[in-house]
């Protein structure tokens, strides 16, 4: 599988490299900026590029703007990108109308390598992988404006924050140690109770989640 | 004054050629008839000194139409016919003059209906009822040339006439005189007492002096010599009013415009120098209070207008056309009030002067200790940075480091995996605190996107409702008006949260050039002060610094709502 890495810090560019290429990714460039970034994609055409949000060439979110174009020109080109700090405005616009093949992780998940990899994998095959803080904040802020969330039970809660997460029914089963029979009850039941159309395809739910949370 | 100058001049001429007149005339003796003249060179003195003191006043005038009276009754005793009988017919004229001056004094106007009434009275008297006196008897003009024919019963009916209408008229003048000694202040009344009473007595001394001087043992001449003396006298008795402070002289705008320029103005200086200008040592300034309804005087006790007498005059000083005080008058003594309102034109200047030092002063002291604070504020915040680095991230590491250490002792233990993901975890755990500090130091969002995305991203994070309304706000401010904007929404939500126990909170925040407005409300338990929190008074010392403005509205369980306005540009 091959990766593009935009990241301008020179120690951590290296660290993920290292990190991919042990995990058997294959890191065609590794670069420093934003519109570098935007040309090495299109020169190597990647099944992933991974890259920071604060980049140069304006040490903003030239980074941020950089995915959403290479989501934009190259729908089969996953992406994923890493921030120190998460907001849900940014997750919103990432998404945009099609949240296959995007994740929003917070950089320091690089550290747990297992996990990282796993999200790797599930992204570049078209999932969705949303950082369990940002997915947090989201509902918290939902929380103010929709009473229907005050209506699910914990374990509900739970399903919909994996749910938004981007996670599978059989991630979702194992992670709460529950049947698989289980978890589709409960997520039927959280479409009932946010008026959401029933939806089997798992990138396409958590579009709908996310836009519920976010309205 | 040279108009002044040369009317003086004028009447001594007239006064020297009646006098030379006389010196053939053996009517009477020469001393008696220059006493005639000499009574109006008296009143022309003291008529040009009172013109001169008080140009708007009317007095001085009166007086020197009296001094021209005086000069035309004395015609009636030169050789010359023609003369003789202007003299003849305006003999009682002076007396006339009395009687209006009395009248109008201090002001030089006939402020009553009762006093314009006896004044035209007095000349009526004077005027018409003299013509019989000299219609029907012959001998009162030279060769009769008045005269129509003699009938002694006319003449003794119009002397009687005229006796008896002067009587009216000077019992109308001693009531009006009488009544207003009665409502008078003291300090008033201090001068106007000699003078209504020597005036009074002056006039009645006319019909009077006939009927009493012979059985005082007086000759005719005598009794004539001593009504001119007490005629001549009233212009002295105004003299006298004068010096005791009742017409004081006023002095010029301008030499009050210059003792401002050079004097500082307290507001007990001010009034004494309005009061020698305008002439009224109970000149009072009043100050109008901020919004210009109230008034308050030098001490700041309110003072109510409607509670200032009948004879209290009252005009505005406004600057612009903001009424910054008032002056308060005696309104018997200076007529004019267009007088008053130039003078508190030039005084505006002085009590605006004043007002603004004060200010000044004020803002200087507020902009040395905000400056202090801001930079207390400052070793605050990094003070405070330290200690978070110190307490927590510093203490964090040196435990990741000791389990580093043991996790090197460890060489092929089953649980090293284990360990090693503790220590991870760990260090997620640092890092994340790490990530706190920066943010809270400068907030990514700030960076990236600005100051609305990062106030978005504050209420994203809020624990209770929180509603933003953005307005126009699009980019492009300058970098601390959104960075104190940013940490004044900050601290503002941090507060509802901490301390406010609020239900609900509103971020309002609207780009309305020049300015960017900052509104946030709670309904929380109110009672915040911009003094209370060293949080609110730092912010407000950044606004402060930026020339924007801060209030803060918080009533004991109403809520606080915190306005802040930040000048930026365009």
């Amino acid at each position: 599988m091959r990766v593009v890495i935009g990241e301008d810090e020179a120690l951590l560019r290296t660290g993920l490299t290292h990190v991919m290429q042990a995990a058997g990714f294959d890191v065609v460039a590794a670069v420093g900026d934003a519109h570098e970034l935007v040309r090495s994609t299109e020169e190597h055409l990647p099944d992933i590029v991974v890259t920071d949000i604060r980049m140069p060439p304006d040490h903003k979110d030239a980074g941020l703007r950089a995915a959403m174009e290479i989501r934009r020109e190259h729908p089969g080109i996953a992406v994923l990108v890493l921030s120190q700090h998460l907001q849900r405005a940014y997750a919103v616009e990432l998404l945009g109308d099609r949240s296959s093949g995007v994740g929003y992780l917070l950089k320091q998940r690089i550290a747990d390598m297992d996990t990282f990899t796993d999200d790797l994998r599930r992204i570049a095959a078209g999932g969705t992988v949303l950082d369990p803080e940002v997915v947090n904040l989201m509902v918290a802020r939902a929380r103010g404006h929709h009473d229907a969330l005050d209506r699910l039970t914990p374990r509900q809660q739970q399903v919909l924050a994996l749910m938004s997460e981007g996670r599978t029914n059989a991630s979702i089963a194992r992670s709460l140690s529950i049947s698989e029979r289980a978890v589709v009850q409960h997520t039927s039941h959280i479409y009932d109770e946010l008026g959401l159309a029933v939806s089997d395809d798992d990138h396409r739910r958590v579009l709908a989640v996310i836009r519920y949370l976010s309205s | 004054m040279v108009s002044l100058a040369l009317i003086g001049a004028f009447g001594v001429v007239v006064a020297g050629v009646e006098i030379a007149l006389f010196a053939g005339q053996d009517v009477a003796p020469w001393w008696l008839l220059a006493l005639f003249p000499a009574g109006g060179c008296v009143y022309l003195a003291a008529g040009l000194e009172a013109w001169r003191r008080r140009p708007s006043n009317r007095t001085g005038p009166i007086m020197v139409i009296g001094a021209l009276s005086w000069f035309v009754v004395a015609l009636a005793n030169t050789g010359t016919p023609a003369l003789v009988a202007v003299g003849v017919v305006l003999a009682t004229t002076p007396l006339a003059v009395v009687v209006w001056l009395l009248h109008a004094f201090p002001s030089g106007r006939l402020r009553s209906r009762t006093s314009r009434l006896t004044v035209v009275g007095s000349f009526v008297v004077s005027l018409v009822l003299e013509v019989p006196g000299y219609l029907f008897d012959p001998g009162a003009s030279p060769g009769g040339m008045l005269s129509v024919g003699h009938r002694g019963d006319l003449v003794s009916a119009g002397t009687w006439l005229q006796r008896g209408a002067g009587m009216v008229v000077m019992l109308m003048t001693a009531g009006v005189l009488a009544d207003r000694l009665r409502i008078a202040t003291p300090g008033q009344r201090k001068v106007l007492l000699p003078l209504y009473a020597y005036g009074i007595l002056a006039v009645l001394a006319m019909p009077l002096g006939p009927l009493l001087g012979p059985s005082a043992g007086l000759s005719v001449a005598q009794v004539v010599g001593l009504q001119i003396v007490l005629l001549a006298g009233v212009p002295v008795a105004f003299a006298a009013a004068m010096r005791r402070g009742g017409f004081a002289r006023t002095a010029e705008i301008q030499e009050l415009s210059a003792w401002l320029a050079s004097s500082a103005a307290t507001p007990e200086l001010l009034a004494d120098a309005l009061g020698r200008t305008l002439g009224d040592a109970s000149v009072q300034v009043v100050y109008a209070s901020r919004d210009g309804r109230a008034l308050v005087d030098g001490g700041g006790a309110p003072v109510e207008t409607s509670a200032l007498g009948e004879h209290r005059g009252l005009v505005d000083i406004e600057l612009g056309s903001r009424r910054i005080g008032a002056i308060v008058y005696d309104a018997t003594v200076i007529d004019d009030a267009e007088l008053v309102r130039a003078a508190g034109q030039v005084a505006a200047l002085a009590i605006d002067h004043d007002r603004l030092t004060a200010e000044l002063r004020a803002s200087h002291a507020d902009l040395q200790q905000s400056r202090t604070r801001l930079v207390e504020a400052g070793d605050r915040a990094r003070q405070r940075i330290a200690q978070d680095l110190h307490d927590g991230l510093q203490v964090e590491l040196v435990l990741l480091a000791l389990e580093a250490q043991h996790l090197g002792r460890m060489d092929g233990s089953a649980d090293l995996p284990d360990a090693a993901t503790r220590l991870r975890v760990g260090i997620d755990g640092a890092a994340r605190h790490l990530r706190e500090i920066v943010h809270a130091l400068m907030p990514a969002a700030l960076v990236e996107r600005g100051l609305t995305a990062a106030i978005e991203d504050l209420v994203d994070r809020m624990p209770l409702p929180t509603r933003l309304a953005v307005a126009e706000v699009n980019g492009h401010l300058p970098a601390a008006v959104e960075r104190t904007a940013y940490f004044v929404v900050a601290e503002a939500l941090a507060n509802a949260v901490k301390h406010a126990a609020a239900d609900k909170v509103t971020v309002t925040l609207e780009h309305v050039p020049p300015r960017l407005v900052i509104g946030v409300t709670d309904d929380g338990v109110g009672g915040a002060t911009q003094e209370g929190g060293v949080g609110l008074h730092g912010l407000a010392d950044r606004v402060d610094a930026l020339g924007g403005r801060f209030t803060i509205e918080s009533p004991a369980g109403g809520g606080t709502h915190l306005l802040v306005e930040l000048p930026c540009g365009s």
